[in-house]
Formats: structure tokens, sequence, C-alpha cells
């Protein structure tokens, strides 16, 4: 049985390197698939990922940012409901102006996951059209989930304490001046080691 | 003469569904020509907040993620941490897993029947269900201290070991929802009102089902037989017997019914485990949580919960808190670009009806 599922797994990525430039591909383990493609690549990968390969149902797309590489890295993820293998492409833009193609023409749902990764961390879609606003409201700072986006930071300049929390002061050193009195090391307190 | 067409805004606070957000419609009469989701209500950045806290601090997050069934979050959460790592699971833990995940299934349909049936304006139905839901909540607050949230099920097993007597309780409990069943038969499925409500209403079709991302109770009510627990299997549900049901028709009432089946599954699913668990530990303990780094790598999990297929997809850079998590839910395609183009040409009374019934759940949307 492992050894069926794993030919077809093997067959899908020999075919797809017969027709397209693959960077780098694997077999993670049995069910997953992965590809690294150029963006130019991302639009015909898909497209024969679903018409030939049966990968019809697209199951999700995700952002990571590799701030110490200045790239984003997008992943799409297919599942293909015949054979039970998720196929994985990811492909890498710079974290400056990045550009990728829009795939709402071939599964509408990710017009709803473009629209979050374009208000979240900022790279465009070619042609992409919907709101440009999706779950922010009138934001007009650096995009949230960006990793330099420091969110303690913003909140402190962008909202004041209550009258009297002014010092805005953890609750253990506030104790700890009051009562003059060192509080333990909770880490090292509760280490298992 | 030409109709006027008008826009009424939806929420963000209305009965229809768990949480807030917003459907701006276009409507002409009473029907709906343009509807569009907005959301942002409840947008707490969870995804954000757990780049910032070590592995084990985010899991008391993700159990936020989704009120009426947050289990689902847990599982997927440490199943991905598990996977990357390379943690291996008792199983114990993992038939302990499994019933809680099922107990969870069944609580969230218990609510469902009464969201379903109040946007019909049977109100009945509802309090009797969410009030049988409470034996179920019992049996959470006996095996982990919390009703809603339970936060145990975490990275390398669950939290404590079922208490004394657990068992025999949860049976208790599974003989009287099943009894129950047949009462909400009559009250519900017999009902002519809620029969003439959801038959023929919010159609999904089914050549399309799979393609826009459809998944849970809405895609086997379109008679696809399609289940992560089967499809995908994790845990130990490859260890238990069952069958995912199916039925032609896309509506309402098919959803409906594949619900009403799937309770009646998961009881015997329930029992199925506890007769099954074996002895032996129910945790891999971790290391030291504040100096505990996972390797580089990622993952992408699924689980199947009430709603459908809910996916974690986790990135880890080798360090001591998560690269990325970003969590999918259900909702994410259902309420957002299914519900807006199944809701065209339907009634504006049938519109939080068709929300419900599709398992629209906003803070899954926005994390």
């Amino acid at each position: 049985m492992s050894e069926n599922i794993l030919s077809k797994e093997q067959l899908l990525l020999d075919l797809l390197k017969k027709k397209f430039i693959i960077n780098e591909s694997s077999i993670k383990r049995a069910k997953r698939v992965e590809v690294k493609v150029d963006p130019k690549e991302i639009i015909p990968v898909l497209l024969y990922a679903k018409e030939n390969s049966r990968y019809i149902s697209f199951a999700h797309m995700s952002c990571v940012d590799w701030i110490e590489d200045g790239e984003f890295e997008v992943v799409y993820i297919l599942w293909n409901p015949e054979d039970k293998i998720n196929f994985f492409v990811k492909t890498r833009v710079s974290r400056d102006n990045g550009v990728l193609p829009n795939i709402d023409f071939i599964w509408r749902q990710a017009n709803t996951y473009e629209r979050e990764i374009r208000e979240m961390f900022g790279i465009q879609f070619e042609g992409l059209i919907g709101r440009q606003e999706f779950i922010l409201e009138d934001w007009e700072h650096m995009p949230p989930m960006r990793r330099d986006f420091d969110t303690a930071e913003f909140v402190k300049k962008t909202y004041f304490n209550r009258p009297g929390r002014e010092d805005a002061k953890d609750v253990r050193e506030f104790v700890q001046e009051r009562t003059d009195e060192e509080l333990p090391d909770f880490a090292k307190k509760y280490s298992r080691d | 003469m030409r109709e006027k067409t008008t826009t009424l805004y939806l929420g963000p606070q209305h009965p229809g569904i768990t949480g807030n957000m917003m459907v701006k419609l276009q409507v002409q009469g009473d029907t709906v020509v343009k509807a569009e989701t907005h959301v942002g209500y409840l947008h707490r950045g969870f995804e954000k907040l757990m780049e910032r806290r070590n592995w084990l601090q985010s899991f008391t997050i993700v159990c936020r993620i989704c009120v009426p069934e947050p289990d689902p979050n847990e599982e997927n959460y440490s199943r991905a941490v598990e996977e990357i790592e390379g943690r291996e699971v008792p199983e114990r833990a993992k038939y302990i897993r499994v019933m809680t995940l099922e107990l969870a299934r069944i609580a969230t349909y218990l609510l469902w029947y009464g969201g379903q049936s109040g946007s019909a304006g049977l109100y009945t139905m509802g309090q009797w269900s969410v009030g049988d839901r409470n034996y179920i909540l019992d049996l959470f607050e006996d095996l982990t201290g919390g009703r809603i949230y339970h936060m145990y099920i975490w990275p390398g097993g669950v939290r404590r070991d079922l208490p004394k007597g657990f068992k025999d309780k949860v049976l208790r409990t599974m003989d009287y929802i099943e009894k129950r069943l047949d009462d909400y038969d009559k009250l519900l499925f017999e009902n002519s009102i809620f029969q003439k409500r959801a038959k023929g209403v919010g159609i999904i079709d089914k050549n399309k089902a799979l393609e826009w991302g459809v998944v849970g109770p809405p895609l086997r009510g379109c008679g696809i037989k399609s289940d992560v627990r089967i499809d995908d299997p994790y845990e130990v549900y490859d260890k238990l017997d069952f069958e995912v049901p199916a039925m032609e028709g896309g509506d309402v009432w098919t959803r409906a019914l594949i619900r009403r089946f799937e309770i009646r599954q998961s009881i015997n699913l329930v029992r199925q485990v506890l007769d099954k668990m074996p002895g032996g530990e129910y945790y891999n303990k971790i290391p030291n949580p504040h100096k505990w780094t996972i390797p580089a790598g990622d993952a992408f999990v699924k689980t199947e919960s009430a709603r459908g297929e809910f996916g974690y997809y986790m990135v880890s850079d080798g360090g001591n808190k998560p690269r990325r998590v970003h969590v999918k839910g259900p909702a994410y395609v259902h309420g957002v670009s299914l519900l807006e183009n199944l809701l065209e040409g339907e009634n504006i009374a049938d519109v939080s009806f068709i929300m419900n019934s599709l398992g629209t759940c906003p803070p899954e949307i926005e994390r």
C-alpha cells in the first residue's frame, strides 16, 4: 500500500520536472509532495496540478516572513481527493516590492487568501480584484504580520494608559518594589531539568 | 418599472451565528442580489501573538479561535508541533484525544441545533439541545477543569488522565443524549415549518463543491463522501469502525440530516474509544518549556471538526517560538466566498438560516 502511494507521489514529481523548471522537490513523508518554484512558474504548475493530476481541491495558502533573507515565502497547498495526497508549492518573493500572480481564476476562494496576504504582509497580486480592506480598517501603518512590526511598540505609541496606571509596569516588578522582596525565578523554580 | 436596489447591513451582531460578522446585502424587494462579507470585528491577532510566545504558551491561545468547538484547534496545534519535532504520543493519549474530539463534536452539533432552529423561529429546540449540551460540558469540566476552553490536548499527549468513574459517567451521558435525539427528531425534523424552510434553500452545486473548497457536512450534504478522519486518518481513527454519511441534495435540509446522523455516529465512536482504550502513559513529557526548541521545518495538519476540515500550517525556524502559525478554519471559505455566492437570489429571511447551515464561525476567519 505504502509503495503504491509513494509511487503516485513520485509520478507527480517526475511529470512536473519534465514540464516545468522546478528549483527543489521532495517527498517529505507519505502523502506529502513539495516543490519550490519561481513566481513565474506558479500559474502553470498549479493549473497543471489541477487540470491534469486531479489536485482539484485548494486546501490552504500561507505566507511566511523570512526577514533575515529579505524574502517572503508563499505556500500553496493542494489536495487530491482521489489519491489522498497533499501537494505543497512554495515560492519566494522580495520583501520590498514582492509581486505574485493572482490565482483566483483557478480557485475562486484563493481571492480571500490573497486579499489577506496583501493586507497582512504587503505582497501585491497582479490583477487581484476585491476590496482593499479585508480584516483591517483605515490602517496606515506597516502590514502587521511582517516580522519587523512590533506589536508592543505599536500599542505603546498608539494607546494611552488609564489614569493611575501610567507606569504600565509588570505586576511582578510592582510587587517587588513594594514589598522589597526578591521574587523567585519561576523559570528555574518549575524547571524539570 | 425598474425595481429599486437597497443596501442592507446584516450584522455585525445578529442571531444567525456565533461571533460578529457583517454581511452587506444588496436587495431588491425581499431578494438578495449581491452579498459581501465584512469581517474585522473579532480580529485579536492570535497568529501574531503566537510568534512572540514559546511553544507551550501558544497552546493556551489556540482554543480561543473557535468558541463553540475549541478542541480541534488544540489537537491541530499539538499534532503540528509533534510532527515537526517527531515527538511520539502514547497510545492512550491518542484514544483520549479522539474521545475529547468526538464529545466536542456532539456538543457543537447540539449548539448548532439551537442556532439552526432559532434562525427559523423555532426556539424550543434550542432550549432543549443547549440544555443537553450542558451535560457534555459537565464531562469536560470533570476531565479538564474547564467547560468551554479546555486547554487539555497539548504537545506530547493530554494534560491529565481520566478521573475516577469518568468512563461510566460518559457512557450514561451518551445513553441519555441518544435517547433525546428521538425527541429532537419529533421537534425539528418532523416539523413542517422546518421542512418548508430548509428544503431547496441554499443549494451547493455538487460538481463544483470540491473545487470551491467546501468541506465537512456541507460537502457530505452534496453526496460527496469526504472526511479527514477517513481520507487522512489521524490519532486512532483508522482503528475505529465507522462510516461517513453522505446524501444528495446540497440544501440546508440535507446538511441538517447529515449532522443528525453524525451525532449518532459520534456517540458510537465515543463508546468504541472507551471500550478499546489501552492503559499506560497519557503524556510524553516535554523538556522545560522555556528552553524547549523545535527543529526547523514545517507541517500542515488537518482535523475533521464539526464544521469541516480544520487545518494548521506551522513553521519552525529551530527556535523556542513558532515562526508562523496559520490557522485555516472551514468558515474561511464557507463564510466568505461560498456564502457570498450562495446568498445571491435567496430571500432575506433565509440569510441567517443559510449562514448557520454552513457552520459560519467568524473568529476563525480573522483569528
